[in-house]
């Protein structure tokens, strides 16, 4: 067959060209270089930043970068190699500058705050736009859109029972697709070139991942434990301290009792350890995932962080799964009849 | 907690951020979608029950119009039988009463024969007497001939003959 055969060729030459840019980012990246014995490669050095960078409002930003306030505009970032040498020096120090985090106090809006609220308009328009026409018998995306929302549902009630399942619903689809809009969006080339720039290089980029930001994962945490708390109590009134406060057999003076207090200090504490390991847990995700997207762009060009990416998108949903499962499993443990 | 980047502000504006997302998804596309969800699946519940219904409706009346089929044939095969019965009766009864009118006819034949001859018979009787007495009376106003007298005779009894021919005819 004519067609087979084209389309063969096709993919044969679409993969003879991956491997020649494979290829060609290996030795143009900063590996091929330094055994080539070329020098230092034709990708700057990225600048890793643990902490979200402020962009707005401008004076922060200028303050935060060290920037002067006539230069800053957003713009795309030019390799300018003459100011690259030039301004080494003044680096060093300025690196100090805008690696230091805002006070903690301080309000100003952050490029991860910035790239939340992107995600969450294409979140609203997403399913606003697919539950718009609310047909009985649905066209495609409407499909799409009602079968995520069924599946949501349908896990929600495997975990709680039906009843509760839909009661929970809600908040734990907000996180799952909150979560996921977050990381697979950050994946958008945008992300990664639209930046504030000095010296013709990004000192902060205008879109961030969100996770990225200990804050939005902290927010994440406090919510997820704030419903499983609210619906413990809901479901067992004031009865539902006696698992963390056991002292029962204790004031009884049995021996049992101290053991018994012991357990429930352990459930105490680590109902609040949820906390903590909720957020770093996809903190520590969302931003490795950053740092190894912009590390392989600096050791291999062009190809082989493709590779990445793929594990990005498996990285954003398996976190996004995690962080609205655990919510349910917490919520089914607090809301469940307790055994004494 | 600065150094890992917690800054309060942001902090809030991420949990308003969730909040409002979580109110505006639940508004404008969980609670709607739900519901739709739900409705189509009582639809589709509602359907299932009317085809099994359906099915179950158009078993039963198959059965009622192949018992009316059934019975329309056993009352057809009725009719028939009766129809052929009752046209069997007719063509005897039908023979039967031709067979008895031609008879009576031939019956009514034979009685008028019967008469008709009985009354010629009567009147040749009359006519024979009368036509005796004719004779006689010329028999006495002429000679006593004995030939004449045989001519008479025989001339009367021609008379008579003919006239009593002409009754049995």
């Amino acid at each position: 067959m004519p067609s087979g055969s084209a389309a063969r060729n096709l993919f044969v030459l679409a993969g003879l060209g991956l491997l020649a840019l494979l290829l060609a980012g290996a030795v143009m990246g900063v590996i091929g270089q330094k055994i080539l014995g070329l020098g230092d490669g034709y990708v700057p050095r990225p600048e890793i930043h643990l902490p979200p960078q402020p962009v707005f409002p401008a004076s922060v930003r200028d303050r935060h970068l060290g920037l002067t306030p006539a230069k800053d505009h957003v713009e795309e970032p030019q390799k300018d190699a003459d100011h690259k040498e030039g301004t080494a020096a003044k680096e060093a120090q300025e690196g100090e500058a805008h690696s230091t985090p805002l006070p903690i106090m301080q309000f100003a809006v952050t490029n991860t705050l910035l790239s939340a609220w992107f995600a969450t308009v294409m979140l609203v328009l997403f399913f606003v736009l697919g539950s718009r026409k609310k047909s009985l018998v649905p066209g495609r995306f409407q499909s799409l859109v009602e079968t995520l929302i069924e599946a949501a549902l349908n896990f929600c009630g495997s975990v709680l029972g039906p009843e509760m399942g839909r009661k929970a619903f809600p908040v734990v689809a907000t996180i799952f697709f909150f979560v996921l809009f977050n990381a697979w969006l950050a994946l958008l080339p945008f992300y990664q070139f639209l930046g504030f720039t000095k010296d013709g290089e990004i000192k902060a980029h205008l879109l961030r991942s969100a996770g990225t930001d200990l804050n939005f994962p902290l927010a994440l945490a406090l919510i997820s434990f704030v419903f499983v708390e609210y619906w413990g109590i809901r479901s067992h009134g004031l009865g539902y301290f006696k698992k963390f406060f056991a002292i029962g057999g204790l004031l009884r003076l049995r021996p049992s009792g101290l053991i018994d207090a012991f357990v429930g200090f352990l459930e105490l504490i680590s109902e609040f350890v949820r906390i903590v390991s909720f957020t770093f847990r996809l903190f520590g995700n969302m931003t490795a995932g950053e740092i190894l997207v912009v590390m392989i762009t600096f050791l291999v060009p062009f190809v082989a962080v493709e590779f990445v990416f793929g594990l990005e998108l498996l990285v954003g949903l398996i976190q996004a799964v995690i962080f609205a499962s655990l919510t349910l499993v917490f919520l089914s443990v607090a809301v469940s009849h307790q055994e004494h | 907690m600065t150094e890992l980047g917690i800054n309060l502000p942001s902090l809030i504006a991420y949990l308003l951020n969730f909040l409002i997302l979580l109110g505006i998804l639940y508004l404008l596309a969980y609670k709607p979608i739900i519901r739709l969800l739900d409705q189509r699946a009582e639809r589709i519940r509602e359907s299932l029950a009317a085809a099994d219904q359906a099915r179950q409706e158009a078993t039963s009346a198959r059965e009622a119009i192949e018992e009316q089929i059934n019975e329309a044939r056993r009352e057809g095969q009725r009719l028939l039988d009766q129809a052929r019965e009752a046209s069997d009766r007719f063509r005897s009864e039908e023979m039967d009463r031709a067979r008895g009118e031609a008879e009576a006819f031939i019956e009514r034949a034979h009685t008028d024969i019967q008469r008709e001859r009985d009354a010629a018979i009567q009147e040749v009787r009359a006519n024979f007497g009368e036509l005796a007495i004719t004779a006689a009376e010329r028999v006495i106003r002429r000679s006593l001939d004995r030939q004449a007298h045989q001519e008479l005779i025989s001339q009367v009894l021609e008379e008579g003959g003919s006239a009593s021919g002409n009754g049995r005819a």
